[in-house]
């Protein structure tokens, strides 16, 4: 327990001391260096690139997320199953291999519609440029729309329907309804999921790495992985301490703010009935319309770029289908790929999806537990500790535990190298999902359940074990399920902290595509897309079922 | 077998605190029944769950059977675990993984863990046969009406032949019919275990029909502690007359002195002159409030009654509620339904009988 807190205290501090030293030719003070280093016009450059993929994600997201949350919500749309089901797919397949698919798509030269476009209106006519930071706004808006899906429709979900049949029943006319009673109520969970949605796109990777790399188009994540991973010279922990002390400040002040506008959420705190029957609009002629705009998402979003992945895995460089390239399919990357580095890092993301989520599942309860059912002093602030990397970018947390274990743990035991370094990173950024999980679990438990207990003469420990965690059984699966995926897909935090002794899948696909396999890393991914895929396909049935969870689970993603 | 002494509790959230209780003090005898009344937000479920050990007071003592189990001064507190306690919830807490007999059986292992395993099936189909559910024992809790949780929770509550039995509304969430039906069920079973109980409600018929002394609270204080007869006939307060008895309060005053301190008296009202009880020495003159309950007023020709107008009907079955507007008072009058009178019409009012009380 105190374990968790010294740890996520411990990173903190020692990013903020780190953005004050360089440890270059020995230690010495050079906080006045590395905050300059910020002023150049690079540094500049960078924090503006990332803004901009933010706010273009930001907006594209929310295109998708809000008439699908409304559909799904508020309609009575059949097969609701089934576009949740696309929704959470798309979330948890990993957002390199869509970022691989969507660049053999729309590659200026070299992808598919860019081709197609050029063949028939000529060279100058590109569908779209995905190396520029619209298009990578625009998918990774394509990515995060589902998180932000999540958020919005446990918001129209958790709203009383009552609330609007007052309206009706007080004379205002449907349209006048959501403006002055729905939009007001969600507007603090629309703020929030924005704001949530924007710090994610800010810090997100494996788009502009997969994409961007080739273009020179850095952004936040990438430009960190550029100084502490330099091709040429040694890594300059110094910058990017100073770069993440500002980032992690900025995200730090928006997130405090959401949690203030979560507050203003209780304010509002709209009494939930039991169990009250919604009012579904139908949609009649209208709802071939809505399926299309869902098909447009399922295509778009996780169809064209998979199956692209999939046609380049069998190639021995990227083309588009013509009667050559089917000529020239094999399946040669398949033989290749199954090499020791791969194999390796089969065993080590193993590893981590069977390590991780069982040690943040401790933590998390633990953190809850303490939060929710007792009154130890400091509680609050407890909570706010778990929560804290919830809001830091994980660079920036990659960067953290690098320089704490070089130039901390490394002086008791190693752990630099090996893949403990990776349980350790996972683990610390993870507690604050899996505490948002065995939160809303407990919340949902009526105390009385557990005081009856009591009374009936159980110890605390008792009581845990007979009556709350066989009653949060589910969440915890769930929160387990989803743990598990994340250690699987983790790209950011692993590539920072890899060396070829712990080389995770995601880690190997990088360092395939960042030396030229282009075609070698689809193929990878492809593979290890197939071992996810039960994985993702189980959870999302699962939370399908409990779709009551998806509060619980909106607020982990 | 229960005693408690200046017992204060408060909330903390933060920097801002809520007095829950101020020093309450109450004594409870072996057996017996005692119902905690008041509004919501009065202090009588913080005073339930201190006494379960659900809740730490912030000073004071409760003895259970002698035992301290909270002294704020020695620093006791008992859990709730080791506190001879049984208790049902508001929510009846209905453990759902759980089949009946589980649920009614928890207690067992902990409380009486000298039991052998046949000791605690008998245990459990006697406790079950009690509350006549002896036949769904095998069934998942949550297949349950809402009656019948109420029963499974009492059970369990009962399993153990606890000395106390606590009460948190546990009547509130049934329908109008088991309620009553309930009512006095629970009345039967806890005299003929004879279980000391303290049960927690904020409706005044349930308050007086079930227990044998009713404490009525508010803001965390104790209003008046007395017999549901006693209670209902001679509130102390306006806010029991009120609270307990509907009553309606008339300005009345004092035709004799009145030298005792428990006796009756003679007052002029707009409504006439009335016989009333009075609990204090009047002298001639004075002026004070009488609690005048609904039923004590009728209808009847103007000679000595005042006039008013009905401005209100409720249709109650046998009886009538009527609101009746005389001058600037507005009474609430229940009369026998033969005699209703119309909405609007005008009506004589007087004051019948004596079962009024002299307020102050």
């Amino acid at each position: 327990m105190a374990i968790g807190v010294v740890l996520i205290l411990c990173l903190l501090v020692v990013l903020v001391l780190q953005s004050l030293a360089s440890s270059e030719g020995g230690w010495h003070w050079a906080a006045a260096a590395n905050y300059a280093n910020l002023l150049t016009p690079a540094v500049g450059r960078v924090l503006l690139n990332s803004v901009e993929l933010a706010a273009i994600a930001t907006a594209v997201a929310f295109v998708f997320a809000l008439p699908i949350a409304w559909l799904v919500e508020r309609t009575a749309i059949r097969g609701k199953a089934g576009i949740v089901g696309i929704m959470l797919v798309s979330m948890l397949v990993p957002g390199f291999a869509y970022a691989m698919g969507w660049l053999f798509l729309l590659h200026p030269q070299i992808g598919l519609l860019n081709k197609l476009s050029a063949a028939a209106f000529g060279e100058a006519h590109l569908v779209l440029n995905v190396e520029t930071l619209a298009g990578m706004g625009i998918i990774v808006g394509l990515q995060l729309a589902p998180v932000a899906f999540l958020m919005i429709a446990a918001a129209l979900r958790s709203l009383d329907y009552r609330m609007e049949e007052a309206a009706s029943i007080a004379g205002a006319p449907g349209a006048e309804a959501i403006r002055r009673i729905v939009l007001p109520l969600i507007r603090p969970a629309l703020a929030q999921a924005a704001i949530y949605v924007f710090i994610i796109a800010f810090g997100t990777f494996d788009v502009p790495a997969i994409i961007g790399w080739g273009n020179r188009i850095f952004t936040f994540s990438t430009y960190i992985y550029l100084t502490t991973n330099p091709q040429a010279g040694l890594p300059d922990y110094g910058q990017a301490g100073a770069l993440s002390v500002v980032v992690l400040a900025a995200a730090l002040l928006l997130t405090v703010w959401t949690r203030y506008l979560s507050l203003d959420l209780k304010r509002f705190a709209v009494v939930s009935g039991k169990g009250y029957q919604t009012t579904q609009l139908p949609l009649g002629r209208w709802a071939a319309a809505a399926y299309a705009f869902v098909a447009v998402y399922l295509f778009a979003g996780i169809v064209a770029p998979l199956l692209l992945l999939l046609w380049e895995s069998f190639l021995p460089f990227v083309q588009a289908p013509s009667p050559a390239a089917f000529h020239a399919l094999s399946g040669m990357n398949y033989r290749t790929i199954f090499g020791d580095a791969f194999l390796g890092g089969l065993t080590n993301s193993a590893l981590l999806m069977t390590v991780v989520p069982v040690v943040v599942l401790v933590f998390s309860f633990a953190f809850s537990w303490i939060g929710y059912r007792t009154r130890l002093r400091g509680r609050a602030l407890l909570d706010g500790i778990a929560f804290l990397p919830h809001a830091i970018p994980s660079v920036i947390m990659a960067v953290g535990v690098v320089v704490l274990t070089l130039y901390g743990i490394d002086h008791v035991v190693r752990l630099y190298g090996t893949i403990w370094i990776i349980v350790l990173a996972y683990s610390v950024t993870w507690v604050s999902y899996g505490t948002r999980m065995t939160n809303s679990g407990l919340m949902q438990l009526h105390r009385e359940l557990e005081e009856s207990a009591s009374i009936g003469g159980a110890s605390t420990w008792a009581v845990v074990r007979v009556i709350v965690l066989p009653l949060i059984g589910r969440t915890l699966l769930l929160a387990w399920v989803y743990l598990v995926i994340l250690a699987g897909r983790e790209l950011t935090l692993a590539v920072l902290l890899t060396t070829p002794g712990n080389t995770t899948v995601p880690a190997f696909v990088w360092i395939t595509w960042l030396n030229g396999g282009l075609t070698l890393g689809a193929a990878a991914t492809v593979c290890y897309l197939l071992c996810l895929s039960p994985l993702i396909v189980g959870y999302s049935y699962l939370l399908n079922r409990t779709r009551r969870a998806g509060a619980g689970i909106a607020g982990a993603v | 077998m229960i005693a408690i002494q200046d017992l204060h509790h408060v909330y903390r959230d933060g920097p801002t605190a809520h007095a829950a209780l101020r020093g309450v003090s109450v004594e409870v005898a072996a057996g017996e029944f005692l119902a905690l009344l008041g509004p919501s937000g009065c202090g009588k479920t913080t005073l339930l769950r201190c006494i379960a050990g659900l809740a730490e007071p912030e000073s004071g003592t409760i003895r259970i059977d002698g035992e301290t189990v909270y002294s704020g001064r020695e620093r006791i507190n008992v859990p709730a675990r080791a506190r001879d306690i049984g208790m049902v919830f508001q929510s009846y807490a209905i453990w759902p993984h759980m089949t009946v007999a589980q649920n009614a059986a928890f207690p067992l292992p902990y409380r009486r863990p000298e039991l052998t395993a046949a000791e605690v099936r008998e245990h459990t189909d006697e406790v079950l046969r009690l509350v006549h559910l002896e036949t769904l024992a095998d069934r998942p809790a949550p297949a349950l009406s809402g009656g019948q949780q109420q029963r499974l929770a009492l059970a369990r509550a009962l399993i153990s032949k606890p000395k106390v039995l606590l009460l948190d509304e546990p009547l509130s969430n049934l329908d109008a019919r088991l309620r009553e039906e309930m009512r006095f069920e629970l009345r039967g079973l806890t005299r003929r275990l004879g279980v000391t109980t303290i049960l927690v409600t904020h409706e005044q018929a349930e308050a007086l029909s079930l227990a044998d002394v009713v404490a009525v609270m508010d803001e965390g204080r104790f209003m008046q502690i007395s017999s549901p007869r006693e209670l209902y006939e001679r509130p102390q307060t306006e806010f029991i007359a009120g609270f307990v008895g509907r009553a309606n309060l008339v300005p009345a005053d004092v035709v004799e002195a009145f030298g005792g301190t428990d006796g009756r008296i003679v007052v002029a009202t707009p409504f006439g002159i009335v016989e009333c009880a009075t609990r204090r020495p009047r002298s001639a003159g004075e002026r004070a409030m009488l609690a005048v309950p609904p039923e004590a007023f009728a209808l009847k020709a103007p000679d000595d009654a005042a006039e008013g107008t009905v401005e209100g009907v409720a249709f109650l079955g046998d009886a009538t509620d009527l609101v009746v507007r005389v001058a600037e008072l507005t009474l609430v009058v229940k009369v026998p339904t033969s005699q209703a009178p119309a909405l609007g019409e005008r009506v004589a009012v007087c004051i019948t009988s004596g079962s009024c009380m002299l307020l102050g």
